[in-house]
């Protein structure tokens, strides 16, 4: 696994590439996590280079949903392959997520004022 | 067709990119479509997981067996180990429709196993635990295991 954190204007963005299971996902959540802001976080994850994620590595993506949200901030992710995806589908993240197929639409949407986590 | 495969584990998380990486081996010497690799490569992480984190109390080397197998259209991986006994299949669902601050973490490993393949069946056998995972290998076949 490899993160990659940048910034595009106000917004974060986490690029995650490779596997996040139980071997990586402890890795990930120290980045993740330290990327959301204690105050109005923007942050954009972008999973084009995700090649495989457990619920593992989904449990640092509900723990970071849930810091923002307290921080009233807002998070996308972008650009999942169709078997990540598939692992949102079938755990129910899909809906608990904005999902953007790109990485415009997703720093778009976290930029917007008062949109939803 | 029939293929079979042995793969002997050590209890250590940093064996399973060693599974996954024989399981990727096997799918491609049987011409096994990506999506039903993945499937298995994910249900049998969240199980070994499972069994390397808390299936053992006396902190030493144990081996966890994993047998894959081809035989017609139906794939099977069969995951043995001598830890507590545990059935997984016990395990009930996570409700999927809770909002982010409701939703718990933890009950999703056995609940891809249900969604993802056919069969998950589960055996007590003197000092192992014998956890049964089979599928087709179509990739369009739904998994709809359930508990048996």
């Amino acid at each position: 696994m490899e993160v990659l954190e940048s910034r595009s204007g106000n917004t974060v963005i986490i690029d995650v590439r490779g596997r996040v299971d139980s071997n990586t996902a402890r890795a990930f959540e120290e980045k993740l996590l330290g990327a959301v802001a204690p105050a109005d976080p923007a942050l954009v994850v972008d999973c084009t280079q995700l090649d495989y994620i457990s619920s593992a590595g989904l449990r640092v993506m509900l723990m970071a949903a849930k810091k923002v949200r307290a921080a009233k901030g807002r998070l996308a992710l972008c650009g999942l392959r169709p078997h990540v995806r598939e692992v949102f589908d079938v755990s129910g993240f899909s809906s608990l997520f904005l999902i953007h197929p790109a990485r415009d639409a997703a720093l778009a949407a976290v930029s917007q004022a008062g949109a939803p986590c | 067709m029939i293929g079979m495969i042995e793969i002997r584990l050590r209890n250590q998380l940093s064996e399973i990119l060693r599974l996954a990486d024989l399981v990727d081996r096997f799918g491609e010497a049987h011409g096994l479509a990506s999506g039903v690799v993945f499937k298995f490569n994910l249900v049998l992480d969240e199980v070994l997981t499972n069994i390397i984190d808390y299936g053992y109390d006396d902190g030493a080397p144990h081996d966890i067996v994993v047998i894959l197998t081809l035989a017609g259209a139906v794939i099977t991986a069969e995951v043995i180990d001598d830890g507590r006994p545990y059935d997984p299949t016990l395990v009930p669902e996570p409700d999927l429709t809770l909002s982010v601050d409701d939703r718990p973490i933890g009950g999703l490993g056995i609940h891809f196993a249900r969604t993802m393949m056919d069969r998950v069946e589960y055996r007590r056998d003197g000092r192992l635990n014998r956890l049964r995972l089979s599928r087709r290998a179509d990739p369009e076949a739904a998994g709809s295991a359930g508990t048996t």
